[in-house]
């Protein structure tokens, strides 16, 4: 029974935990672009990171290597370095996007400058990270992202024509450049490296071994699930609203007038609040993600659990990582314009970080009986193609759409 | 090298075509429909006037963007009625969102520019209208 | 062993995880020493000295410049084989790092971690 509500409390956590600013900033400007036409593309992420981070988990259970040990090992130091770089890269232009965020929404409710609120709010991270235990830390975000659950509510309240939204979920392609960058966007936006890094290195934290493989099956699976249908409720409640009458969700704030429109105030509060937590355990985790990275890469001592004093160098590298997003957070670009360039990047480099994990989840010689399935081999090399078309396509469209300008 | 120089400034300083002004009003067209939005929270007494505040002077402040883009341009002859029509939306947005700003938490204003922010969202989409009907 | 093992385990061994006695990562295999013949693993190689000979031809040049010149014994270290215990799963030493000189760049001390708020 205490395994049971232990799963359950993760699940639940993965999925207050799903949905960070580029899942925001996609699936607001994808409904009212496209209304419900691009609920397919959600699935279709949500799919994909619940096998990477499944295989990703279950490598780190078996093996007690996260993803830059298996980098390294399998790329060697030359390849393994263009992933590292690309990989940080990405990351540290993901956090700045998260604490510019953070600093919108701050300002949302209590009307201050922006600069001043990147700052408290990334000093109030430090804090948290410092205080809370690694655990903790996942399970306040995670239950408190639950907030976003006002936007299923929401969804319900505004009652949409249910066939309409049903066949968003079907798939379909055209040649619009900006549908296809859309495409592109929402889909690396629900398949972010950061949060599958940081799981596969949480994991090795908290000591999974092979007695974990069925949590970590349900937290990918259901987790992922639950908070795809988060990430669509996002989808339809913009569509439902702005589709109709031509709203450009430009601002974070925008994403929240749907609620605000179905519940008044007490909405409003709910979704500013939900975002506020998704985005805030978004920025520790990728920071962290960053970090992680870096030390495993290198070989040095690492983890949230071995404390500042035992892995200093890693310690370090997270506060000066959290520094240059900072930077780039008060270098007056949009965090909007950064999430959209993050979100894009990301996906360019996922084929790096991606190719390595799944070629040795299927290793027999490392993952022994519980190598990859051949349903989990078949999907893996699926998404393997799918990662791979979506990366070349990524930068072309960027440009072409003028970053989602259209 | 001259002549590409010339070419490449005289081509940023704004001949504004008929494509370019239309997204101008589209845009300007999107903010007046989220004005509306804001605003209908205040009239109802919905909402929060510290976001209210914070997203009206983020909205009016690209209502202004647009305005003075639109405004230092050199439109084609045939669409220089329109955007004159234009920078006067832009204009008449900046100044409601203004008032939301000014008076976030009252009702009445609220009202007031809801149904201000309607019209403006209208005369914009017959500008656009007139832009691309004129195409057909 | 054969020669085809030797290399096998090359292969594994290189890039991997070390982990002293006391289980703390002490740094990754960057290189490797083979002598003799048929070749013998002798010792392993540890160090950022040592990333620009893993490094493309024309990315050597810069790796050299930013890692520093080959100082033995603080940017490359030479740990000899017989310092390794297992090598299963893991590359575990029988001795703790410190007594290698491996590690240093996580010395407490040489980041007075001290003066950071939580410690």
């Amino acid at each position: 029974m205490k395994s049971v509500l232990k799963i359950a409390l993760g699940i639940i956590a993965a999925l207050g935990g799903f949905l960070d600013i580029g899942d925001i900033v996609f699936t607001t400007q994808a409904g009212a672009l496209y209304r419900y036409d691009l609920l397919w593309a959600v699935v279709l992420g949500v799919v994909g990171i619940a096998i990477y981070a499944e295989m990703c988990g279950r490598v780190a259970a078996v093996t007690g290597r996260p993803v830059f040990d298996v980098i390294r090992m399998r790329m060697g130091f030359g390849l393994g370095l263009v992933a590292l770089v690309a990989s940080t890269f990405v990351n540290v232009l993901t956090v700045a996007a998260e604490l510019g965020g953070l600093a919108i929404v701050l300002q949302l409710l209590f009307d201050a400058e922006y600069s001043l609120f990147v700052v408290l709010a990334t000093v109030g991270l430090v804090i948290v990270v410092a205080l809370l235990p690694f655990g903790g830390i996942e399970r306040v975000f995670g239950y408190c992202g639950l907030l976003m659950l006002v936007f299923i509510a929401t969804a319900i309240h505004q009652g949409p024509d249910w066939g309409e939204v049903a066949h968003g979920f079907v798939p379909s392609l055209s040649d619009s450049k900006l549908y296809l960058y859309f495409v592109v966007g929402v889909f690396a936006a629900a398949l972010m490296p950061y949060e599958v890094h940081f799981y596969s290195s949480g994991a090795v934290e908290e000591g999974w071994d092979e007695s974990n493989l069925r949590e970590n099956r349900l937290n990918a699976i259901v987790g992922y699930a639950l908070g795809g249908i988060l990430a669509c409720s996002l989808i339809v409640v913009s569509g439902f609203l702005f589709h109709p009458v031509g709203v450009d969700p430009t601002d974070l704030g925008t994403a929240a007038l749907p609620a605000q429109g179905a519940f008044g105030e007490t909405g409003l509060l709910l979704a500013l609040g939900g975002i506020l937590f998704c985005v805030g355990g978004a920025a520790i985790d990728s920071s962290f993600a960053a970090s992680y990275n870096l030390a495993q890469f290198l070989g040095w001592e690492w983890g949230r659990y071995r404390g500042p004093k035992k892995a200093p160098r890693f310690t370090v590298s997270w506060l000066v990582f959290l520094a240059l997003a900072v930077m780039i957070a008060l270098s007056g670009i949009n965090p909007v314009e950064i999430t959209e360039y993050s979100v894009v990047l990301a996906v360019v480099a996922l084929p790096l970080t991606y190719f390595p994990i799944l070629m040795i989840a299927g290793d027999r010689s490392f993952m022994r009986e519980h190598a990859n399935g051949m349903v989990s081999t078949t999907l893996g090399w699926l998404y393997f193609a799918v990662i791979v078309v979506l990366a070349l396509a990524a930068i072309p469209l960027l440009l072409m759409t003028n970053g989602g300008g259209g | 090298m001259l002549a590409l120089a010339l070419l490449l400034g005289t081509s940023g300083c704004g001949d504004l075509s008929r494509d370019e002004l239309n997204r101008g009003v589209e845009s300007l067209s999107a903010l007046a429909a989220q004005g509306e939005l804001i605003a209908s929270g205040v009239a109802r007494d919905a909402t929060k006037s510290t976001y209210t505040r914070v997203m009206a002077k983020t909205l009016g402040g690209e209502a202004e963007h647009e305005a003075e883009k639109l405004a230092d341009a050199e439109p084609s002859p045939e669409v220089e009625r329109e955007r004159d029509a234009a920078v006067q939306i832009a204009g008449e947005l900046a100044d409601l969102f203004s008032e939301l700003q000014t008076f976030p938490g009252d009702e009445r204003h609220g009202e007031l520019v809801e149904k201000q922010m309607g019209k403006v969202k209208e005369q914009a989409d017959a500008v656009v209208e007139r832009l691309t009907g004129e195409e057909a | 062993m054969r020669d085809e093992g030797e290399i096998f385990v090359v292969h594994r061994l290189l890039d991997e995880q070390i982990l002293d006695s006391d289980g703390k990562r002490c740094g990754r295999v960057d290189d490797i020493e083979l002598r003799g013949s048929p070749p013998r693993i002798t010792a392993v190689l540890v160090g950022e000295a040592l990333y620009p000979r893993r490094l493309p031809k024309r990315l050597r040049h810069l790796a050299r410049r930013l890692a520093g010149p080959e100082r033995w014994g603080a940017n490359a270290l030479r740990v000899p084989w017989e310092e390794f215990d297992e090598i299963g799963a893991t590359l575990r030493l029988r001795r703790k790092a410190e007594e290698l000189g491996l590690g240093e760049g996580d010395d407490p001390e040489r980041w007075m971690v001290r003066r950071l708020p939580w410690n």
